[in-house]
């Protein structure tokens, strides 16, 4: 339970709205069990005057205090019923945006070197599943617990009021037990169950997204058949062990239910002793035994819920892994470098985590306006130098300044966003004319004018409806936009072709006039025009 | 469902059992005055129709929960041959984590239709029609009053039902699109961070996340109307019987049969007309369940007709058959993606097997077309193909992608996902193939140390090379490449060329497309495929 702690502070932030929001749900339930109750009184008290007016008998009955409150009921009913469902649903949705944006920052502020265990498939689990498991909490979960414990509550109080207190404490005995029943009791029974699915899920969706992005493979050597026979019989006993959930939930309802039916009949047979010694009216009688038969709602839907909180728990406990337990982002701290210099790196060492040191004693000194290119073979730690002297890694010694830079990375990363919103990461202020200018620099304007939508033009699936290349070359006009005066540029041109690669360094000839870049390559027809190049050697 | 359905009818009448019982205890209790003891059998009776009511509950979800695990099952199966039929080329077009939601969780969905919604529908015509025949022998009034306000409620549920369903598709589009949206923020974050645009994204989110809330709320407005009507009606028909009865009661109604209402006629019936409407409660309840199935449900289906639009479909006069088994064979090829001119209009192209052809040419030509033409992935418009006198894609084949596939698992896994019978031996042999070995050498369980999904610990060229492995170690015929050094240093590019090499070395058929001029000079032809057209370079 400690897991969901953090989880629960932030859906207890919005306490206003879950007060308003049980208040109406309490109303709504009162006024249901009121109903049936002070029909049960009604009818019975007119029924006892009913016969005495047929003996002849002289006796009178208040019709109109009763009569009003069944109708008054009755409303406040169905008036409370609407509105508790639409506030708390959209409490609810609040606290999933609450819960998705407070994710978002805390991944943001995660070590990188923690994140870069993740797969791309379990991301998708964790962080779509896992935050949809969050949300039942309150609507499911607090709120009808702590309405059933309030109603039980009351019912014990009415029952002490209106019987006896001895009545009223094996009522509550009762009740109770239900209560602990349905919530803990459900939760012991499919604690390991539910937490086993929700573990087994998350493999099942990784296997899933391994199937589809080697579907080109599989179906090449002629899998795909034997591989999704085997996905289907992991999905086969993950819809077993489901139902098993299911059927352990459905068995605690139902014995939940029975406990409230008993609670009800117990009262009833208690209170014909008190009546039938003359300490309660039979209006009175009949009252309790029927409010109680109204619980059954309240508690109906305790064990769903709990039984789908050994879920919520795995959910929490990987989020928390991924989000909460690192110490923050380590800023790395970086110094001016002296005027006239765009980037000094001195004595720098770089390795790839723990591996043995790719560089060591590397000393540079990158002008303002010059432009530079790194050229490596494979293990020659081309990519994490640059990692290193953009600041995205630490060196593992030696120093570094430089001025503020923009970095394409060596994967392409494009969002699932226009083609205006994805450049415009790289400078959020910059106009539509400087976009096309910046696209026609990279030989892409007149992809996209041709395109209906210019530059609202929606890129699918990671760019998938672009070529490599062509993803590519956005990806390096994102980080022509930015204004920074020093560039560092690993891999630039990968899947562009030659003709274009050439016409783009020459655009870029006059852009570049004035801004330091490092540009990093496995070889020299890989980079744009150069000043000097430096060869590292492994 | 049947049994749900039985189990349900069940668990029903032991409810009227039960509030008879009650009725009648309170009624000879209370109203004639009979002394507790007298009442036990009774009371017996009623504890009894409790237990049963208990019992027909639990096995009623018991029941639903095993015929909605077969329809999860089924509709599983089903996606998967529609991605069968649609073939790699067709399924790339989506995102894969699209089609895994769909898989997994919007088939999740159905079940609560198929679970509960479903058994409920069939329950909510049974029970109620049981009650309106017990009130109508107890007061024919009573029955009328209830009868009344029954059809109404269906009436009114389908009016606010309509509406709630057109909008729960959108509901649920949103949904799908903004797990999306988050999703590929968090994949994109550090170069979110690169730019310092971490806070951004996140008021984005935020944004779009209050977007979704909104039309969501527009959906449950509508869709809770449909509970509000029913709790109106519920709670109007309980009051309307309470004080009917009641009056009746008193003898101050003095036509029809209220007179002959005793307490135990009018309690039995005040405490069946909750349960009158309850089933239909369960059932406004399970709504959103409907819905969501619907929704999901519409889903699967555009998918899977949107997936049979992009499938491979043979044209009318494709023939394949030619009977030359050592040669592949393109006549007069056409080749069109929908909406677009077509890739190739008219070509034509023979080789021998155990020829190494390389395709070149500007990007977007339609090299990577050719390809797919030639391991059956997409079908010609029209013309003739055949591979070693076979349709192609009709036998096993060696193929690299433009990126390199990873599965989570060991180096043995990732090469015995094609070919799972490899041995040990195999698999070391085809990795120092591809030049891993020294890296396999460095790791302490070699080939069963771990390679993660994305290729993390591995360097782009690596991970290139372990999927080179994987048709080393399966020794294929046919060997189709897109692009397989674009992007490599020139180190994995030289185990590439030499990998490459090997295989042509020992009589493969290999064909890839590229531009790297080490891979043109291994070939023993060299295609230019530029503007739909093919020639000899």
């Amino acid at each position: 339970m400690r897991e969901l702690l953090p989880w629960l502070r932030l859906i207890f932030q919005r306490w206003g709205r879950l007060s308003v929001g049980g208040l109406l749900l309490l109303i709504t339930v009162i006024s249901g069990m009121g109903l049936l109750a002070l029909s049960g009184w009604f009818i019975t008290e007119t029924a006892l005057t009913g016969l005495l007016l047929a003996a002849g008998v002289q006796a009178s009955i208040n019709l109109y205090t009763p009569g009003g409150g069944i109708r008054l009921f009755a409303i406040v009913r169905t008036v409370g019923r609407y509105l508790e469902r639409v506030y708390n649903h959209d409490t609810v949705l609040r606290q999933l945006s609450d819960i998705r944006t407070r994710l978002f920052r805390q991944l943001a502020a995660t070590p990188r070197s923690q994140r870069l265990g993740l797969s791309g498939a379990q991301w998708l689990s964790r962080l779509t599943r896992d935050v949809d498991a969050l949300d039942t909490l309150y609507l499911r979960l607090i709120a009808p617990t702590a309405l059933a414990a309030v109603v039980s509550l009351l019912a014990v109080f009415l029952a002490a009021v209106l019987f006896d207190v001895r009545l009223a404490l094996w009522l509550g005995l009762l009740l109770a037990s239900a209560l602990l029943f349905s919530t803990i009791g459900t939760l012991l029974r499919t604690r390991q169950t539910s937490r086993r699915l929700s573990d087994s899920e998350e493999d099942l969706r990784t296997h899933i997204i391994e199937h589809l992005e080697g579907f080109a493979e599989l179906t090449a050597a002629g899998r795909t058949g034997k591989h999704a026979a085997w996905l289907m019989r992991q999905a086969h006993g993950f819809a077993k062990e489901q139902a098993k959930v299911d059927r352990r939930v459905g068995w605690n309802q139902a014995f939940t239910h029975l406990l409230i039916n008993l609670a009800a009949i117990a009262v009833l047979w208690a209170g014909f002793g008190l009546f039938q010694s003359g300490q309660i009216s039979g209006p009175v009688l009949v009252l309790l035994p029927i409010a109680l038969l109204g619980l059954a709602e309240v508690y109906g839907g305790l064990p769903e819920a709990f039984g789908k909180l050994g879920a919520s728990e795995t959910a929490a406990i990987r989020l928390n892994r991924d989000s909460l337990s690192g110490p923050g982002e380590q800023k790395i701290p970086t110094n001016e470098p002296s005027k006239g210099t765009a980037l000094v790196a001195t004595e720098l060492g770089v390795r790839y985590d723990d591996a043995p040191p790719i560089l060591m004693h590397f000393n540079l000194n990158v002008a303002c306006g010059e432009h530079l290119g790194i050229i490596g073979h494979s293990g020659s730690g081309k990519s994490t130098l640059a990692d290193v002297l953009a600041g995205l890694v630490p060196a593992f010694q030696g120093d570094i300044a430089h001025l503020p830079l923009s970095y394409l990375t060596q994967s392409t990363v494009l969002f699932e966003d226009t083609l205006k919103a994805n450049l415009r990461v790289g400078d959020p202020t910059a106009s539509d004319a400087a976009l096309w200018r910046v696209l026609e620099l990279v030989e892409l304007g007149e992809r996209f004018a041709s395109e209906s939508d210019l530059l609202d033009t929606w890129l699918g699936n990671s760019g998938s409806r672009l070529s490599g290349g062509e993803a590519r070359r956005i990806a390096l006009a994102r980080v022509l936009l930015n204004p920074a005066p020093l560039l560092i540029l690993d891999e630039p041109f990968t899947g562009v072709d030659v003709p274009t690669r050439e016409r783009i360094c020459h655009n870029l000839r006059c852009w570049l006039k004035g801004k330091a870049v490092i540009a990093l390559g496995h070889g020299p027809d890989a980079l744009p025009d150069t000043d000097r190049v430096i060869h590292l050697i492994s | 469902m049947y049994g749900a359905v039985v189990a349900g009818v069940v668990t029903g009448i032991a409810t009227l059992v039960q509030m008879a019982m009650f009725a009648l205890i309170v009624h000879r209790g209370v109203g004639e005055a009979v002394p507790v003891s007298e009442l036990s059998p009774l009371f017996l009776v009623l504890v009894a129709a409790v237990l049963v009511r208990a019992l027909g509950q639990g096995m009623q979800t018991r029941m639903a929960a095993r015929c909605s695990e077969h329809v999860r099952c089924d509709a599983r199966r089903q996606i998967h041959q529609h991605w069968n039929a649609a073939g790699p080329v067709a399924l790339s077009h989506f995102s894969a984590g699209a089609l895994t939601r769909e898989w997994l969780d919007h088939v999740e969905a159905l079940h609560g239709y198929y679970a509960r919604f479903l058994p409920q529908l069939v329950l909510a015509l049974i029970i109620p029609s049981l009650i309106l025949i017990l009130t109508f022998t107890l007061d024919w009034i009573a029955g009328l009053l209830l009868l009344l306000s029954a059809p109404l409620i269906p009436l009114f549920m389908a009016l606010v039902g309509m509406g709630a369903e057109r909008l729960n598709q959108q509901h649920f589009q949103t949904i799908s699109r903004l797990s999306g949206q988050f999703l590929d923020k968090v994949r994109g974050l550090t170069t979110l961070q690169l730019f310092g645009q971490t806070d951004t994204a996140a008021s984005l989110l935020a944004t779009r996340s209050d977007a979704y809330r909104r039309i969501t709320m527009k959906t449950l407005r509508i869709a809770f109307l449909s509970s509000a009507v029913l709790e109106f009606f519920a709670s109007m028909a309980i009051a309307v019987i309470a004080i009917y009865v009641g009056f009746g009661l008193l003898g101050y109604i003095t036509f029809g049969p209220a007179n002959e209402l005793t307490l135990f006629s009018g309690l039995l019936i005040l405490l069946l007309a909750p349960e009158f409407f309850q089933p239909l409660r369960s059932l406004s309840q399970h709504y959103h369940d409907r819905a969501s199935a619907l929704g999901a449900g519409a889903e699967i289906l555009a998918r899977m007709n949107d997936l049979e639009r992009d499938s491979p479909r043979c044209g009318n006069d494709i023939q394949y058959e030619d009977k030359v088994e050592d040669s592949v064979r393109l006549g007069a090829v056409g080749l069109s993606y929908q909406q677009a001119k077509p890739v190739f209009s008219d070509v034509s192209l023979t080789f021998e097997k155990g020829d190494c052809i390389a395709l070149t040419g500007p990007s977007g030509g339609g090299k990577s077309s050719l390809l797919h033409l030639l391991a059956g992935f997409v079908m010609p418009d029209g013309g003739s193909i055949s591979v070693f006198g076979k349709p192609p894609g009709s036998f096993s084949f060696g193929w690299l992608g433009q990126t390199g596939f990873l599965v989570q698992g060991s180096w043995a896994d990732n090469l015995r996902l094609t070919r799972p019978d490899a041995s040990d031996i195999a698999i070391e042999a085809a990795l120092s193939n591809a030049g891993l070995r020294p890296l396999l050498d460095s790791r302490d369980a070699g080939i069963y140390s771990q390679v993660s999904e994305d290729g993390q610990g591995l360097s782009g060229g690596q991970a290139r090379r372990l999927s080179l492995a994987r048709i080393f170690v399966a020794d294929y015929d046919l060997i189709l490449l897109d692009e397989p050094t674009a992007g490599l240093d020139t180190d994995s590019e030289v185990h590439v060329i030499e990998a490459l090499h090997k295989l042509a070395e020992a009589g493969k058929t290999l064909i890839f497309s590229t531009h790297h001029q080490a891979l043109l000079t291994l070939a023993d032809r060299v295609l230019l495929v530029s503007e739909g057209e093919l020639r000899d370079a």
